[in-house]
C-alpha cells in the first residue's frame, strides 16, 4: 500500500465543509462522470479503457477490454496498446471503477458476468484478477448487472431484470473484492418500501448514483432483459413490449437503503448526473423514449421534485437520448443522442433553462460520452446494444476524440473498431499511472 | 513545540469551532455537536428499522497499545462494537476531522448507558515509523475524554511498517506516499476509512467523511445491539421472501 506518488490525490468525498477546506489539490483531470467517492488524478488522462462487445466475424469475436494510448506525444497517442478478451459474447454494456481506482470492473447484460480487472499493477495493460459467475444466484434472482459504481471500500451494482426476464430488479452490493453483501429490491406499487408515491413505482432499473453530502441516491429506470436483448425493431413494433419501459426515478435514503420518494419521469430516465457544486442540489437526466431533459431538484423548503426542463433535437424524430456528461463546473451538458448520431452542448448554468449552444454529428450512430475534468478533452464511442445497433454501412464502431473549445469540438484522434478487428465499442473509463506512483 | 504541532494545530482550530460541549449529566444528554448529518435530506433513520449486512471478516493482527503492550485486534473484538478509524498523527487533512468526530462519538456514547459499555473506540496509525506507542500516547491525551467513563478509545500502532503494510491490505485502506515528504498537510495521502465492527468480528459499515457523523454511527450501533438478524434482512424488498 505504501507507493510513491507523483501527484496528490484529491481526496474523494470532500463535500463535508471542514474537509473540503483542506482538501489536497484542486483536480485538474478525470472524467466528470464519477462516483464522488472515487479518488481522483491530476493531470491528463494517459489511458482510455473501452469496454468493448464482442462481433461475429470481427477479431476474435469476443467481448474485451480495449486500452487506448492517449498521453500526449507518446509514439502510440491515439492507437490500441493493450486489448484483453473475456471469451464469448455477455452483451458487454457497462461497469465501473473502485473508490481506489484500483480495479476496474465490467459486465455483461446477457449472461450477467463479472469480470473485474487490476489497472493498478500496470495501468497500461490491465489483468484480469477475478470473474463473478454467480451474480443471479448470490444476488436472489438479479439479472443483468449495468452499472458499477464506487462506494467506500464497496461497489454498488443496479441490475436491469430479474430471472423472469422482466424489468423488476434491484441493487447489488459487493465487497471491492468481489465478495457479495446485499441486495436492495426496487420498489414496485405492491411493495412500496415505505416510498411516497409509491402507487407509481414501477420496479425497473438503470443507473444509481449517490449525493454523499444530502445523503440521498437517486435510480433510474430501463427495461428487461426480454426487451434489451431483442432486435430493437422487433421491440418498437411490438405494442406489448414498448409498454415494458420504465418511467421513474427513486429517491432514496442512502444510509438506510431506503426508497423515500417515486418521481414520474416518462419515456426511461437513463444516465443520471449529480451537480458538484456543493450548494447545487440537483441531478440530471435525459428521457429515451421521448427526448427531453428533466431536473430532479430539491426546492427552497426542501423538497425534491422531478421537472422537465428542455428537449433533445426533434422528439417527434425519435432522436433516443442515450449517455449524457455534465462538467465539473455545472455549467455544460453534453448530451448523445444514438439514433441521428449527434451530440448537443448545452450551457446549463441555470439548470432550469438549458441553452444549445452547439451541436455536431459524430457518426451514423454515438452512444457514449466522457470529458475530461476540466473540460478540455472529450471521448465519444458508438455502440448501444447488439440488437439495437444500426446495421449496414451505419453500422460505425469507433472511438473519437475531441478538443472542447468551448465553442466547438476539434478533432484529435480516431480508431475504427472494426478496421481493428475489436468489435463494439461502449463504457469509457480513464486510467493514469500517477495514480499509483512511480 | 511538540513534533505533533501540526496535527495539534489542525485539532485545536477544528474543536474551536465545535460547539461546547459539556459533561454534566449522564441522565439528560447535553451533548450538542454539528456534523454531516446536519445537511441530509432526510432525518436519520431510527436505530433497527434498516440492516446492517456484514461486508467482511475483520482481519486479526497483533498491534501496540500507547504503553507498548501488544494485543490482537480478534480478541479486542470480541463482546463489544468498535468504531475502528486509521490514521497518522502527522495528518493535517482529514484525520482531524475523523478524530473530532470520534471525540464526538465518545462523548454521545457516554452519557447513553446502553451503549456506553458495549461499544470501543479504537485509532490505528499506518505511520509506525513516527507513531510511536509513546507519540500515540500524546495524541490520544489530547482527544480522549479526561474523564474513565466508557466507551474506551484506544490508540494502537504497529512495531513497524512491514506489520501494518498487510493489515492495510485486509481492510482495503488505500494509503501512499506522497512525492513530497515535506508537505505541510503530511507525507501521506490516503482515503478515509472509518469501520464499523459487530461483536462478532464482522465489518457491518465503511464510513467515508460525509457519513462519519457521531449521530448516525450512535444509530448503527443501537442497531446491532438490537440483535437484529442481518442474515434474514440482507435481501431488502426480495420479491421472493
Amino acid at each position: 500500500m505504501f507507493r510513491k506518488h507523483a501527484n496528490a490525490w484529491l481526496l474523494a468525498t470532500v463535500s463535508a465543509t471542514a474537509i473540503a477546506a483542506s482538501a489536497t489539490a484542486p483536480a485538474l483531470a478525470d472524467e466528470t462522470c464519477q462516483s464522488p467517492y472515487m479518488a481522483k488524478i491530476t493531470g491528463e488522462e494517459e489511458f482510455v479503457y473501452v469496454w468493448t462487445l464482442g462481433m461475429d466475424g470481427v477479431g476474435d469475436g469476443s467481448d474485451k477490454v480495449v486500452t487506448v494510448d492517449v498521453r500526449s506525444g507518446s509514439p502510440t497517442f491515439g492507437q490500441v496498446i493493450d486489448v484483453d478478451s473475456v471469451g464469448g459474447q455477455h452483451e458487454a454494456h457497462h461497469g465501473g471503477l473502485t473508490d481506489d481506482r484500483r480495479h476496474f470492473w465490467v459486465q455483461g447484460l446477457d449472461t450477467s458476468m463479472i469480470w473485474i480487472f487490476d489497472i493498478a499493477t500496470d495501468p497500461a495493460n490491465p489483468k484480469l484478477v477475478r470473474t463473478i459467475d454467480d451474480f443471479v444466484e448470490k444476488s436472489g434472482g438479479v439479472v443483468g448487472p449495468h452499472g458499477a459504481y464506487a462506494l467506500p471500500g464497496r461497489m454498488m451494482i443496479s441490475g436491469l431484470s430479474n430471472t423472469d426476464g422482466t424489468g423488476r430488479t434491484g441493487l447489488v452490493e459487493y465487497t471491492n473484492d468481489g465478495e457479495y453483501i446485499a441486495t436492495h429490491w426496487m420498489p414496485t406499487a405492491e411493495e412500496p418500501r415505505g416510498a411516497e408515491n409509491a402507487a407509481k413505482a414501477d420496479g425497473y432499473g438503470y443507473d444509481a448514483r449517490v449525493l454523499p453530502r444530502r445523503n440521498v441516491m437517486l435510480t433510474s429506470s430501463f427495461t428487461g432483459l426480454d426487451n434489451y436483448m431483442r432486435p430493437l425493431g422487433e421491440v418498437v413494433n411490438d405494442p406489448e413490449a414498448m409498454k415494458a419501459f420504465g418511467g421513474t426515478m427513486v429517491l432514496w435514503d442512502f444510509h438506510a437503503r431506503t426508497p423515500r420518494k417515486v418521481f414520474e419521469v416518462p419515456g426511461v430516465p437513463l444516465e443520471i448526473r449529480w451537480a458538484w457544486g456543493e450548494n447545487n442540489n440537483y441531478a440530471f437526466t435525459t428521457t429515451a423514449l421521448t427526448s427531453e431533459i428533466w431536473l430532479i431538484h430539491e426546492d427552497e423548503n426542501q423538497e425534491w421534485h422531478a421537472r422537465k426542463v428542455g428537449e433533445v433535437g426533434d422528439p417527434s424524430k425519435m432522436p433516443l437520448p442515450v449517455d449524457i456528461s455534465l462538467s465539473a463546473d455545472d455549467s455544460t451538458l453534453f448530451v448523445d443522442s444514438f439514433m441521428d448520431g449527434m451530440t448537443r452542448i448545452y450551457d446549463v448554468t441555470d439548470p432550469f433553462a438549458p441553452k444549445l449552444i452547439h451541436e455536431k454529428k459524430i457518426g451514423a450512430q454515438v452512444n457514449m460520452v466522457s470529458q475530461s475534468w476540466d473540460g478540455e478533452r472529450v471521448y465519444y464511442t458508438s455502440s448501444l446494444l447488439a440488437n439495437w445497433d444500426k446495421t449496414g454501412a451505419d453500422n460505425e464502431q469507433f472511438l473519437k476524440a475531441y478538443d472542447w473549445t468551448g465553442k466547438e469540438l476539434v478533432p484529435r484522434f480516431e480508431i475504427d473498431f472494426l478496421a481493428e478487428g475489436l468489435g463494439r465499442p461502449h463504457l469509457m473509463r480513464f486510467g493514469s499511472r500517477d495514480l499509483y506512483g512511480s | 513545540m511538540t513534533r505533533n504541532a501540526p496535527l495539534l494545530a489542525a485539532l485545536a482550530t477544528l474543536l474551536l469551532a465545535a460547539p461546547a460541549i459539556a459533561h454534566d449529566d449522564a441522565a439528560n444528554p447535553t451533548h450538542t455537536v454539528t456534523g454531516p448529518a446536519d445537511g441530509y435530506a432526510f432525518a436519520l433513520a431510527a436505530p433497527g428499522t434498516y440492516s446492517l449486512p456484514r461486508i467482511r471478516p475483520a482481519a486479526d493482527a497483533l498491534l501496540l497499545d500507547e504503553f507498548g503492550a501488544a494485543h490482537h485486534l480478534a480478541r479486542l473484538f470480541r463482546d463489544r462494537i468498535t468504531v475502528m478509524a486509521f490514521m497518522y498523527t502527522r495528518c493535517g487533512n482529514i484525520c482531524p476531522v475523523a478524530a473530532m468526530r470520534m471525540t464526538d462519538l465518545q462523548a454521545l456514547a457516554g452519557e447513553m448507558p446502553e451503549v456506553a459499555g458495549k461499544l470501543q473506540l479504537v485509532s490505528v496509525s499506518f505511520d509506525p515509523a513516527h507513531d510511536t506507542p509513546a507519540r500515540m500516547g500524546e495524541y490520544a491525551r489530547h482527544l480522549r475524554a479526561d474523564d474513565a467513563r466508557p466507551p474506551r478509545w484506544l490508540f494502537l500502532t504497529a512495531p513497524d511498517e512491514e506489520t501494518i503494510e498487510p493489515v492495510l491490505d485486509a481492510y482495503d485502506q488505500p494509503v501512499m506516499a506522497k512525492a513530497n515528504p515535506a508537505d505541510p498537510s503530511g507525507p501521506y495521502s490516503h482515503l478515509l476509512r472509518v469501520m464499523l465492527i459487530d461483536d462478532a468480528g464482522q465489518v457491518r459499515n465503511i464510513y467515508s467523511a460525509d457519513f462519519l457523523d457521531p449521530r448516525l454511527v450512535l444509530n448503527d450501533v443501537l442497531t446491532l445491539i438490537g440483535g437484529t438478524s442481518p442474515a434474514a434482512r440482507t435481501r431488502q424488498g426480495d420479491p421472493r421472501q
